[in-house]
């Protein structure tokens, strides 16, 4: 379980996290939803040792993670995705890949080689690409390939940042098709930020609604979805 | 015929020299975004170790590989004293201002390079001193005729092949070279990988220390040694690795060896004093047609 209690991050004088608390319940997806600038992407970078927190708690599998640098966090099952497909476009295809499993590559050889199989067969285009350039894919398999490219961590919590962002409607059927999946048969949690909401509901079990750096709602996401004066006064539809 | 060859053997010997001390700038450059002006100021010291093992009875060969490991440890030094305290968190908003950032650890550097000349000067009395070969520099006789090149000559030549090809394969086959070049390329999402961003840094640097000490060894014996005898070395390397794109290792080595031969083409067709006016002009037509270099990519940093 992910536990969030009072957590503030600020940039200089602007508070982008003001105390915020929920928890992301293990093999459930938990969406965060909310406008631009709500603190979304802030509260991911938090969570995945990108941005320091300035005060607050996160803990996960009852062990805390503040203060602790990325590349820990990582081993402790904590993939994060961030925003804009972020793989390394210099790099190949399954140099990608292959990057998000170097930590471990040398404890669990075999491990690393199933994972990197198993990412190819859930994105069976990006093994016919393996060879290419990152930057020579379309958004949708760069998205794929940063998915991947977390997945090979063998992660227990995904950190999803707006997966959605620039992909043409079909492509992100497909991917959020295939993050319900994983979380469905392999039992992982996931944290899904969008500002796409109605795609994010649809998938989700959770439903975190922020609103300048605060939760403002924090429902089942199917009763998030049915409050017509939540979605009007947050989100604008 | 034999000027000519003799240009060319002499200008590709030169040049892997040079292509190693850009090696090493081009390392740090895109492992730490710091051009190390102190780099062969290591070597000096490096060089200056080896030197003194020599003097003291120890083969050529103990003393090399002596020096590699003091200019390994070296740079992994500068990185963990200097460069990596610098990098931390500042307070004053100057300080931490994106130009400041990029400016302290080159001023620092250059910090370092007085530090290590005056610290040689004291120890070793800042004498010149000779550096031997380990093979006949003079030029090799085959069946009675003199080659236009040295035994030196392809002894250098050799080992700068030997350290190139070992140092592609790492690159490109090993683990740690692919985490060195995600650090290198995106830092973020490096970590996020789980990618220790900062000991892959000090191995640049350390890295970088080696190939230059390396230089330092096989350059030394055509300019005899003194605490700054490399200082120029430096200069010349640095001008590789501009003409060949500050953020390509290839263009750097490949850089490195234009450098080698134009020097010895004008050393020999025309006189020694041209060979700075040459420099200069090359730098400058590079400069204006492709300012980012030979093989660089057009995102390097504009200052």
């Amino acid at each position: 379980m992910l536990k969030i209690e009072n957590l503030v991050t600020e940039y200089g004088a602007v508070r982008a996290l003001d105390g915020i608390s929920f928890t992301a319940a293990e093999g459930k997806i938990t969406t965060v939803i909310g406008a631009n600038g709500a603190g979304k992407s802030t509260l991911l970078r938090t969570i995945s040792g990108l941005e320091r927190a300035k005060s607050g708690q996160i803990t996960w599998a009852d062990k805390s993670l503040i203060g602790k640098a990325p590349e820990s966090i990582v081993r402790s099952g904590i993939a994060h995705v961030p925003e804009g497909h972020a793989v390394i476009s210099q790099l190949t295809v399954s140099e990608n890949i292959e990057m998000g499993a170097l930590f471990r590559r040398r404890k669990n050889r075999s491990d690393v080689k199933l994972a990197i199989e198993e990412a190819y067969a859930l994105f069976p285009r990006l093994a016919e690409r393996s060879k290419q350039l990152a930057g020579t894919l379309s958004g949708g398999e760069r998205q794929m390939l940063a998915i991947s490219r977390a997945l090979v961590s063998r992660p227990k919590l995904l950190l999803l940042d707006e997966p959605s962002l620039g992909l043409a409607p079909l492509v992100v059927e497909q991917i959020i098709q295939t993050v319900d999946d994983l979380c469905r048969k392999s039992g992982l949690t996931v944290l899904l930020v969008e500002q796409n909401a109605n795609t994010a509901l649809a998938v989700a079990d959770y439903g975190v609604l922020l609103s300048l750096g605060k939760v403002v709602a924090n429902l089942p996401a199917a009763e998030l979805k049915a409050d017509a004066s939540l979605r009007a006064a947050y989100l604008g539809y | 015929m034999d000027q000519f060859l003799s240009a060319v053997f002499a200008g590709t010997s030169r040049g892997a020299i040079y292509a190693l001390v850009a090696l090493g700038l081009v390392l740090v450059w895109r492992g730490a975004g710091v051009i190390n002006f102190a780099q062969m100021g290591q070597a000096m010291f490096s060089t200056y170790v080896a030197s003194t093992m020599i003097m003291n009875e120890y083969s050529y060969w103990i003393a090399f590989f002596v020096a590699l490991i003091v200019g390994t440890i070296l740079g992994a030094v500068v990185d963990l004293l200097v460069m990596r305290p610098l990098s931390g968190k500042r307070s004053s908003a100057m300080l931490a201002s994106p130009a400041m950032r990029g400016t302290i650890p080159v001023i620092a550097s250059l910090g370092i390079v007085g530090i290590l000349q005056a610290a040689a000067g004291m120890i070793w009395a800042a004498e010149e001193r000779g550096f031997p070969t380990p093979v006949n520099s003079l030029g090799l006789t085959i069946g009675g005729n003199v080659m236009p090149f040295t035994a030196f000559d392809l002894f250098v030549i050799g080992i700068v092949m030997v350290v190139l090809l070992i140092t592609t394969i790492f690159f490109q086959k090993t683990g740690m070279g692919l985490a060195m070049r995600a650090s290198a390329l995106n830092p973020e999402v490096a970590r996020l990988s789980g990618i220790r961003t900062s000991s892959v840094r000090t191995l640049s640097w350390a890295i970088s220390g080696a190939a230059s000490s390396l230089a330092g060894l096989l350059v030394t014996p055509s300019a005899n040694l003194s605490p700054n005898t490399l200082d120029l070395i430096l200069i010349i390397g640095f001008t590789a690795t501009v003409i060949g794109g500050l953020d390509s290792l290839p263009g750097g080595v490949i850089g490195g060896f234009i450098l080698g031969l134009v020097i010895s083409f004008v050393n020999v067709y025309r006189s020694p004093s041209d060979i700075f006016l040459a420099i200069l002009v090359l730098l400058l037509i590079v400069l204006l047609v492709r300012p980012q270099g030979l093989l660089g990519s057009k995102e390097v940093r504009r200052v």
